[in-house]
């Protein structure tokens, strides 16, 4: 009957280091934890919140409706605005401030041939032209106007 | 009453509990298998997935450079989050694969092009992995697998262990310089969930990038996928992406 003594004090220990686990891990685990799964719920809000950079096509439209129109009916069609002119939310939340960019004339060709230059792993029937024998010297909106490139 | 012999009794307790046993078996196996058969996108709205379209990446990098934008990449010194590759298959089976920079800046005029039999572009970003072996490393749960099938990781609880890093097989996860934690494409999950698509599929000027709803089967990504032979990398891992691919080539790895 005194060998039950042994057990209790194992029962014990146990009960203590239990104990002592449930109280740590009351202070050290995050509030949100496993609401949606093993992982901090909080931070899925903290991504949402991330800034966003680029407005997306449909935002520029109404309000540069010629630009947009003309695209609409170019082979660029499928180009989206800020493809072009960079990230532009700021911009199109506020147009009077944050002044958005164009291509400039002088840096033109490069701009146009990141895209156009003839390569052979490009899709065969992408519109390639060579750069350094396509009209060189001019800019390519001499000629052709980059929302609606076809002359 | 008739009495039954031993023999019927025990052959008919036998069977009946046979089939007891028949029948409470086959309920969970029946849920399993629909539930290990059934993509997990029957299960959950929305459910995203991304599809790339090799046939019309023109590699002019707006993806690279617009990812580094939108979600703060560092640029110096030069991490990705989705990069374009040039691979470069000869006549005589050597395969060069470069990607400078990502493919920001374009890449070098092709050697002898005239012993080219192929080349072409591809798009790497996230695997949208189901089974994902970067999260299934994590030793404080700090990367985790959404609700809506997404890849994430908890920048506060992120310890920068590395230990993500080396587990994709991808190879798309990088250590971030400046906030000492793992970072990675997050399919501009701050994008979606405000109903834009990502940065990099609103830079594309080919429509080679898709982002969409796997949930809705009138999605862009369900009709591409229904409509096209696709297929993913490293499917031998058993990560199953939902990044699929049209036109992969059987050399890209
Ligand atoms: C709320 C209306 C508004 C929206 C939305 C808007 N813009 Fe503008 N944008 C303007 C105004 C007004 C100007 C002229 C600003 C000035 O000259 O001071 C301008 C100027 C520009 C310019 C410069 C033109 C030049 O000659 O230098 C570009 C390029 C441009 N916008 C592109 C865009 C794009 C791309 C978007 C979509 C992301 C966009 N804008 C959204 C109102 C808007
Ligand atoms: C193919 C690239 C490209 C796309 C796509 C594009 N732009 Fe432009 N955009 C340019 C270039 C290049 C210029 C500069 C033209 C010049 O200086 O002659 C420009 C100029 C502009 C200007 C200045 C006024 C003008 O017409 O020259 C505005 C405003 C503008 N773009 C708005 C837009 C909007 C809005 C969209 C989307 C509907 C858009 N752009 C799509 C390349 C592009
Ligand atoms: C971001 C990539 C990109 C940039 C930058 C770009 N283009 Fe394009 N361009 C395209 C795409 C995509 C098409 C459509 C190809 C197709 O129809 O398959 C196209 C088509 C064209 C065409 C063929 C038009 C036709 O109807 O046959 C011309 C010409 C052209 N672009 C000129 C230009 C010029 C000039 C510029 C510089 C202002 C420019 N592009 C900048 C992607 C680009
Ligand atoms: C002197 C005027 C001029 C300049 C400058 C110019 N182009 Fe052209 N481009 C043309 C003409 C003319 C054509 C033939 C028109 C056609 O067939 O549609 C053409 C055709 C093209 C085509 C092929 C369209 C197709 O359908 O296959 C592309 C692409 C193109 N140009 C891009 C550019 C780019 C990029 C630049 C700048 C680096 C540029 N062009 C500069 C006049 C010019």
């Amino acid at each position: 009957m005194k060998d039950i003594e042994h057990l209790l004090r194992v029962a014990a220990i146990f009960l203590v280091a239990i104990a002592l686990f449930v109280a740590v891990r009351s202070v050290v685990k995050p509030e949100s934890y496993g609401k949606l799964g093993r992982y901090r719920a909080a931070a899925l809000d903290e991504i949402k919140a991330l800034p966003v950079r680029y407005a997306g096509q449909q935002e520029c439209g109404p309000c540069h409706k010629t630009q947009a129109r003309e695209k609409a009916g170019s082979s660029h069609r499928g180009i989206s605005c800020e493809s072009c002119h960079g990230a532009l939310a700021a911009h199109a939340a506020a147009p009077k401030t944050a002044k958005a960019l164009k291509p400039e004339e002088s840096s033109m060709r490069g701009f146009c041939l990141r895209c156009h230059e003839a390569a052979v792993s490009k899709p065969a029937k992408f519109p390639t032209v060579e750069g350094g024998k396509h009209n060189p010297d001019m800019a390519c909106s001499m000629c052709h106007k980059p929302h609606s490139p076809k002359i | 009453m008739r009495e039954l012999p031993r023999r019927d009794f025990l052959k008919l307790t036998a069977s009946a509990l046979l089939t007891a046993a028949a029948a409470a078996a086959a309920a969970p196996v029946a849920w399993a298998e629909k539930f290990y058969r059934e993509p997990p996108w029957r299960r959950k709205k929305p459910y995203w997935g991304f599809c790339v379209d090799i046939e019309k990446c023109i590699g002019c990098g707006r993806c690279v450079d617009a990812c580094k934008t939108e979600n703060d990449v560092p640029r110096e010194p030069f991490y990705v989050r989705t990069w374009v590759e040039r691979y470069i298959i000869r006549k005589d089976n050597e395969i060069k694969i470069d990607s400078p920079n990502g493919g920001m800046d374009g890449y070098p005029p092709v050697e002898n092009p005239e012993t080219v039999a192929k080349s072409f572009f591809v798009p790497k970003l996230c695997n949208l992995c189901e089974n994902s072996p970067c999260v299934q490393v994590c030793p404080v749960g700090a990367t985790f697998k959404t609700e809506d099938g997404v890849v994430l990781i908890d920048r506060k609880y992120c310890i920068g262990c590395r230990y993500c890093i080396q587990a994709c097989p991808y190879g798309t996860r990088y250590f971030h310089p400046i906030l000492q934690v793992a970072d990675k494409c997050s399919v501009c999950y701050h994008r979606l969930r405000r109903g834009k698509v990502t940065a990099c599929v609103e830079a594309c000027p080919t429509g080679a990038r898709m982002v969409g709803d796997l949930s809705d089967p009138q999605s862009n990504v369900s009709k591409f996928r229904e409509n096209n032979k696709v297929q993913t990398l490293k499917a031998n891992m058993g990560t199953e992406p939902k990044l699929v691919y049209k036109g992969l080539d059987k050399e890209v790895r």
